[in-house]
């Protein structure tokens, strides 16, 4: 059983706060909350601004442009699971409404990621429930 | 400070290590209790005179609650007691809680104690759970994002910003492999180039295998207890915590507010100012080294040279005897051991011993105080302690 958990790719598991940007991202959208109150603009989803802990938050889909504002080409794998995915870029995506995120590079070699390149999202679904976003060079 | 800083009322009279390096067909509970063993001979007392146990957590033990399996094992029953749990800077809360819970009254005689069998312990289940349970499930884990991912991204961003070199990184583990040479024990010995960092396989960019720290089996204790205590002991040399600070700026890496400027800052302000003590006081330091690139924005945010200037002030040799602050004398976590939580405590025994003048050839000079700054889970938590002898106080 452990091998079988070990070479499986760990998924999300979507809980209150965060069904809704699931639910986004297999329409094809990143959705970002954006205060009502104080227009703090949020990644990742939960219940309150973190800003004023007000709770209306309002989902809205991000224009997924953004740049690299650091990255990491990951050639030894964490687990089995990524193994045949070495060599991938992890990179760190300053998005234009503001919040970074975390996510892979997709569509080019991860060797020419630079700082500060532009990317755009893109829909990676992996499963029948899950759509993780990823990042192709814009 | 307030009437209530811990400074100075509190001391440090045991230390003790494990068998550390590989140590097979030994559990983390069974290295706790050597060392444990081996830190209350120091301080000449019996498990008897222990009423408090701090912990953290090992990932190859199947105990949740640490603290409370080592006191069955170890066969006490403490009265105050936790497995404190905030990834690689718990090792310095278990000093200021345990330096807090003596000054509070909640314990006399407070023991810390941690092992870990990374090496040599780890069931396929267990590390599993070890390599899942660091990062979060939803927005980084699904991206194949390793801890050493996080800190990597961190010295990626340091090169963009300040110019540091691949070199100068490499220069920290070449700095550390030279400490451990003179280090009975110490799990890797043999000298290294820089050349020999840079040619090792690539992990993670910018780190190389080389520029990683150690997987290790090990433990260590401390005793703590009151400084009128270990007056009333008769102990020798007590080493008194002068100064504690702890600063945690975020969870997720993506919500660092500063990627190469880190909450290090803060915790070693406060630190300071409880002690009432300055960067350039410091003898002899302890730094959380799990990368290479860790140790270079740490010399920077404790405040040993301005920021950015890590890489320079490695390369030209200020982290190492003769320099300006000789950290990790004993090889740190890239060369000495790194047991998994219990790495940064082997830091603590370091500097004490230093302190102690207990370090034979690698022996620091007048050393009167120390720093010791432990950080995990990419500079989500950092905490700083200082330590300092008799005539600091």
């Amino acid at each position: 059983m452990a091998s079988d958990d070990s070479t499986r790719k760990p998924l999300p598991a979507p809980d209150a706060d965060t069904a809704a940007f699931w639910r986004g991202l297999r329409h094809g959208e990143l959705l970002l909350q954006h205060c009502r109150r104080c227009r703090n603009v949020q990644y990742y989803q939960q219940a309150t601004c973190r800003e004023c802990g007000s709770d209306e938050l309002e989902h809205k889909p991000a224009t997924g442009r953004g740049k690299v504002h650091s990255f990491s080409v990951v050639y030894r794998a964490p687990g089995p699971a990524f193994k045949t995915d070495v060599p991938y870029a992890v990179l760190l995506v300053e998005l234009a409404e503001g919040p970074r995120m975390i996510s892979t590079l997709t569509g080019s070699d991860p060797e020419d990621v630079t700082f500060d390149m532009e990317v755009e999202l893109a829909f990676d679904q992996v499963s029948d429930d899950v759509t993780l976003p990823r990042f192709r060079k814009a | 400070m307030s009437e209530t800083s811990l400074r100075g009322k509190v001391a440090v009279i045991g230390i003790g290590l494990s068998a550390v390096g590989k140590v097979p067909g030994r559990s983390p509970l069974s290295l706790a209790a050597e060392a444990a063993s081996n830190a209350l001979a120091d301080a000449g007392l019996t498990k008897s005179q222990v009423d408090g146990v701090l912990s953290s957590h090992a990932f190859a033990s199947p105990f949740h609650r640490f603290s409370v399996a080592f006191s069955e094992y170890f066969g006490i029953r403490p009265t105050f007691s936790n497995t404190l749990q905030v990834s690689g800077a718990t090792a310095a809360t278990m000093f200021s809680i345990g330096a807090a819970a003596i000054q509070g009254g909640l314990a006399k005689v407070v023991l810390l104690v941690a092992a870990d069998s990374l090496m040599t312990g780890l069931t396929p289940d267990l590390a599993l759970r070890s390599l899942t349970e660091s990062r979060d499930q939803q927005y980084e884990m699904p991206f194949g994002i390793p801890v050493a991912n996080t800190f990597a991204m961190t010295a990626h961003r340091h090169m963009r910003e300040y110019g540091t070199t691949p070199e100068q990184l490499a220069e920290v583990a070449v700095v550390h492999r030279r400490h451990a040479a003179r280090t009975p024990g110490a799990q890797q010995a043999t000298p290294i180039t820089t050349a020999d960092v840079l040619n090792s396989p690539m992990v993670t960019t910018p780190y190389h295998k080389l520029d990683c720290s150690l997987i290790s089996d090990g433990g260590a204790a401390f005793v703590l207890t009151s400084a009128e205590h270990a007056k009333a002991l008769g102990i020798g040399k007590p080493i008194y915590v002068l100064g504690c600070g702890e600063c945690y700026t975020h969870e997720h890496i993506f919500l660092m507010p500063s990627l190469t400027t880190t909450g290090a800052v803060e915790s070693s302000r406060r630190a300071y100012a409880m002690a009432r003590y300055q960067p350039s006081d410091m003898d002899v330091a302890g730094i959380y080294d799990c990368f290479t690139g860790t140790v270079v924005m740490m010399l920077e945010d404790l405040g040993f040279c301005r920021k950015g200037e890590g890489g320079p002030f490695v390369a030209d040799g200020q982290m190492s005897y003769g320099g300006r602050i000789p950290s990790n004398t004993h090889g740190g976590l890239l060369s000495f051991a790194h047991s998994g939580m219990p790495g940064a405590l082997f830091h603590f025994h370091e500097v004490i011993a230093q302190l102690r003048g207990q370090c034979g050839q690698r022996q620091v000079e007048t050393a009167g105080l120390g720093l010791v700054h432990s950080l995990g889970a990419g500079f989500a938590t950092n905490a700083t302690i200082i330590l300092g002898t008799e005539g600091t106080l």
